[in-house]
């Protein structure tokens, strides 16, 4: 957690097919499967699109043990759940409704299994481009998502040191003492960012409308 | 820096004067964002995250572990208002779609849109925004009231916003992709009511001691936007 290594742990290493599909037709994938579940009605065509969903993300050369881990979260809520709407309704219904969010679940861990994490926050900073007329800003945009990804594991120190101390304290069960020192420190480390970029003339809006306003 | 607000409000000296104190908010809104609110937004929506990912925390007496998602959730409205607020957390929402394993649970994408916790994800979102919404207008009503009476406020304020966007998209999340009935995700909600009020207590006294120690976080901000306001309706 201290580092950003668990940020890259999704992603694997690979030039097979489905790595080098481009980025916006996987996310057509993903898109497409959510909006199919709404849609599906028969437990039977939601299972085969469970299949070749599956048999995609094995072809990726991701393996069997990712697959899994990919749908572990979210197992115990959807075995609840499916237990539930087998008494409430039907033994079909139950399983179209799981095997629906199964089907979501597996095209989602597609995208991210065979896509660098850098070409993902590409994807997500380019999103900002048709905003610009409206006054969207994507270097800025990106800018933002550099510094709360380097942030993280800062934040995740903070919360680990001031756990520490509360517990060196005798206050590891006031909620107050384990968490206001965290976020007086992530202000104040948040207001050094904000000096340091202001210092280095970074993040600061300069397109055409914003000059006529600073020379006014 | 600070300049711009002035600079924005100024600009529009004809609107009409009656009105212009309800207006300011707005108007600030259409001032650019400076280096330290770029920040802000960033290191909010990383502990946003980073609360999500660390274990919880064991309350004393009830024994129920709480999660600090949510209160970091209300804290960003609570501390920053509702722009920087809806950024922050819609920063969060948009990098753990894109595949980050941020949510809760290390969960991570798209996929979490399918799953039953997908109107809780976007209750944040709202209930942030709302509560900073709200936060600006108890700030600026209770300038001279005491602290105890701006902390029920406040308090009040986080309740509303969390019962309303959280738990009333909550429910529908369930509904619409778990396929439960109305009365039973209600049922299901109900669970997260008493860590919801603990954690609304403890955010509201967070942002407080916040304010107090960084009153240029959001108070000297509606002042100045109050005061600009003010003179341009004067002007």
């Amino acid at each position: 957690m201290r580092g950003h290594g668990f940020l890259l742990a999704n992603y694997v290493p690979g030039t097979s097919l489905v790595h080098r599909t481009p980025l916006w037709l996987k996310f057509l994938l993903v898109l497409a499967c959510g909006m199919g579940s709404f849609l599906v009605a028969d437990w039977a065509a939601a299972a085969a699109g469970l299949g070749v969903l599956c048999g995609v993300f094995l072809l990726s050369g991701a393996g069997v043990r990712r697959l899994f881990r990919a749908v572990r979260p979210i197992l115990p809520v959807l075995a609840v759940i499916g237990l539930f709407q087998w008494w409430q309704l039907d033994g079909p219904v139950a399983a179209r409704i799981v095997l629906n969010v199964l089907v979501c679940v597996v095209a989602a861990a597609i995208l991210t299994a065979t896509t660098q994490v850098q070409s993902l926050l590409d994807g997500v900073a380019s999103l900002a481009r048709p905003f610009r007329r409206f006054g969207a800003d994507p270097e800025r945009f990106a800018l933002t998502i550099a510094i709360m990804l380097r942030s993280i594991p800062f934040i995740a120190g903070a919360y680990a040191d001031v756990r520490d101390s509360a517990r060196a304290r005798g206050l590891e069960r006031n909620p107050r003492a384990l968490v206001l020192p965290v976020f007086i420190t992530t202000v104040a480390f948040a207001r050094q960012t904000g000096d340091a970029l202001a210092a280095r003339g970074l993040g600061e809006a300069d397109d055409g409308d914003d000059h006529e306003d600073r020379e006014g | 820096m600070s300049n711009t607000d002035n600079a924005v409000t100024g600009t529009t000296p004809a609107a009409s004067p009656g009105s212009s104190a309800p207006e300011a908010p707005r108007q600030s809104r259409r001032s650019r964002w400076d280096a330290t609110d770029l920040a802000l937004i960033a290191v909010f929506a990383a502990i946003v995250a980073g609360s999500a990912l660390i274990a919880a925390i064991p309350v004393g007496g009830l024994g129920v572990p709480i999660t600090l998602q949510t209160l970091a959730v209300m804290l960003t409205g609570l501390a920053l208002g509702p722009g920087r607020a809806f950024a922050a957390v819609g920063l969060y929402l948009l990098l753990g779609f894109a595949g980050l394993p941020i949510f809760s649970g290390g969960r991570s994408g798209l996929g979490v849109l399918a799953g039953p916790s997908a109107g809780y994800i976007f209750g944040f979102l709202l209930a942030a925004t709302a509560v900073g919404a709200l936060t600006v207008v108890v700030m600026r009503r209770t300038a001279e009231h005491s602290a105890k009476f701006r902390a029920v406020l406040l308090f009040c304020a986080a309740m509303v916003s969390s019962i309303v966007f959280v738990h009333g998209l909550g429910i529908l999340g369930m509904m619409l992709n778990a396929k439960l009935s109305l009365s039973a995700a209600f049922l299901a909600d109900l669970a997260f009511y008493p860590g919801d009020v603990i954690k609304n207590i403890l955010a509201v006294t967070v942002a407080l001691a916040l304010h107090k120690a960084f009153p240029d976080l959001l108070v000297r901000r509606i002042r100045r936007v109050h005061l600009a306001g003010e003179a341009a309706g004067r002007a």
